[in-house]
């Protein structure tokens, strides 16, 4: 039996990655965030 | 090939940036939360065959309705059974389920939206994609709470936002696809699923690939284990089998239960609450009541705008989840707990004062606010787990609590609906169709906050072996129970 190491990937951890991980799922939700103020907006009006 | 989703392929190098695990569960969690959006669907799908309007043999609303309540049920009953496998399996693994089971969920139920099997629809967006709802829902956060030691509320907070948050891209996602596929003899909700759930399996991989679980042992630079100064913190690790016989377990299970019931007071009937409360009064001020045309053209717009409240709602009880899950982590769990649970009533008691006084952004205001604590009360509950119970298995705990939510998906719309219909027989009108329901709901919320009065500290029997706690295939409790 073989032992395999905990280590078996490369670390995805660039200043770059973290910045496309983050805009990867902000941006959809900015989307959604803008949409359902645009909807609400009427409820003041 | 398979073998890059076991969990020792997702141990972390040295180096890795702890901060690329909340995008990886947000990945899982907005998509997921797409379920809160599946009434945009509800409309087109009763004129699959009338497709301008609804014909002989098209599903009704009644039929279509039980789709999401099949969903959140098998979302509680699937996180509570596939708890332990998950903690088994590591996150990877239990991701990709859920993006194969959510995302062949919608493939399954446009096959029977496009053979006109209701039953095929129930089996594929209900039932399978209610089991990748539930292993998605529990699978980043044992994760989170073991990346973020010294904020799991923050962590945890972080991704269920997501799910707070996956109605305000799925609602709108829907709408601009089925606009784009309906043509005159389809209204194109076939086309939609399958787009969505080819979207959604390949967002929710990005998640797959990018979760990474901590090395055994792993803090981060300076973090101090909680001293004996946080008595509700562990340090020590309880089993999911042995969780659920201790009162803690339960005392949060009637918390969970209520503070989601009470949510559903509002969530339910937001759109006619708001609409008969308010904007219908200030919309006929003025007008005969026996000139009907002028009443239709002045209320013909309102629902478009109760729409627009219900989207407010989602969208605070999204923050709601971020914020008061941060702020549990500086103030601790159970005062948290207990603004909620002695807030909320507060809240609840001044909706019928807001009705009667006529003043929309008063009610919006307490709305709003009651959502942030319905969303918050979720986000929190994984990090209060873990303070009593460790982080060893964490998620297969959390997994078990959220039967709490089937019940509450269940009793909440029937106390709500109940109550409703029994004084529209009775003749309210306006206010006083929803006081009762709003002073039943701040009952339930008092009652919770009395549970949380109790919780202390875990009994010391459950604990593990600290041995045992670092290999969790063998559980062995310190003392016989």
């Amino acid at each position: 039996m073989t032992t395999r190491s905990h280590f078996s990937e490369p670390a995805k951890s660039s200043p770059g990655w973290l910045i496309f991980a983050w805009l990867f799922v902000g941006l959809p939700m900015a989307w959604g965030v803008i949409q359902t103020i645009l909807k609400s907006l009427a409820l003041f009006q | 090939m398979l073998a890059i989703l076991d969990r020792e392929h997702s141990v972390a190098q040295p180096g890795y940036n702890r901060w690329l695990v909340p995008p990886a569960a947000l990945a899982i969690h907005l998509c997921i939360g797409q379920v809160y959006g599946f009434s945009v669907f509800k409309l087109p799908m009763t004129k699959l065959l009338g497709v301008t309007k609804s014909a002989p043999g098209d599903w009704t609303q009644f039929q279509l309705a039980f789709i999401f309540s099949i969903a959140i049920f098998v979302l509680g009953l699937s996180a509570a059974v596939f708890g332990k496998w998950m903690e088994r399996n590591g996150p990877r693994k239990a991701m990709f389920v859920a993006a194969s089971c959510f995302g062949g969920g919608f493939l399954v139920a446009a096959f029977g939206v496009h053979l006109h099997s209701l039953l095929l629809v129930y089996l594929g967006y209900g039932v399978l994609g209610g089991i990748g709802l539930g292993v998605g829902y529990i699978s980043p956060v044992s994760t989170l709470v073991k990346w973020f030691p010294d904020r799991p509320g923050m962590a945890t907070g972080l991704a269920i936002m997501g799910f707070g948050g996956g109605a305000m891209i799925g609602g709108p996602l829907a709408v601009l696809l089925m606009k784009f596929y309906s043509s005159g003899v389809s209204v194109g909700v076939t086309e939609t699923l399958i787009t969505m759930g080819l979207i959604y399996f390949a967002f929710m991989m990005f998640g797959v690939f990018t979760v990474r679980t901590p090395a055994p042992g792993w803090a981060p630079a300076g973090y101090v284990p909680p001293g004996t100064s946080q008595k509700l913190v562990t340090t020590a690790h309880v089993s999911a089998d042995d969780a659920w016989k201790t009162p803690q377990f339960w005392l949060l299970w009637v918390i969970l239960c209520f503070n989601v019931t009470a949510g559903i007071g509002i969530l339910e009937q937001a759109s006619p609450m708001i609409q008969e409360m308010l904007l219908v009064p200030q919309a006929t001020r003025g007008i005969d009541p026996s000139n009907t045309v002028a009443l239709a053209q002045a209320t013909a717009p309102l629902a478009a705008i109760a729409g627009g409240f219900v989207g407010l709602l989602s969208l605070f009880n999204m923050l709601g989840r971020f914020f008061w899950s941060s702020l549990s982590d500086y103030t601790g769990r159970k005062n948290v707990y207990f603004i909620y649970l002695l807030l909320g009533p507060v809240l609840y008691f001044l909706i019928p004062l807001a009705g009667r006084m006529g003043s929309t952004l008063f009610f919006v205001t307490l709305c709003v606010l009651i959502l942030t604590m319905y969303g918050g009360g979720f986000a929190t509950i994984p990090a209060y787990l873990r303070d009593l119970f460790g982080t060893m298995q964490v998620g297969a705990i959390h997994g078990r609590l959220l039967t709490a939510w089937s019940v509450a998906g269940v009793l909440g719309p029937f106390l709500v609906n109940g109550i409703r219909d029994h004084q529209i027989a009775q003749g309210a009108i306006g206010v006083e169709r929803y006081a009762p329901t709003m002073y039943l709901m701040a009952g339930l919320l008092l009652i919770a906050a009395i549970c949380n009065y109790f919780i202390s500290p875990v009994d010391e029997r459950y604990h593990l072996e600290k041995s045992d706690a670092e290999f969790p295939e063998i559980l062995t409790p310190k003392k016989p129970l």
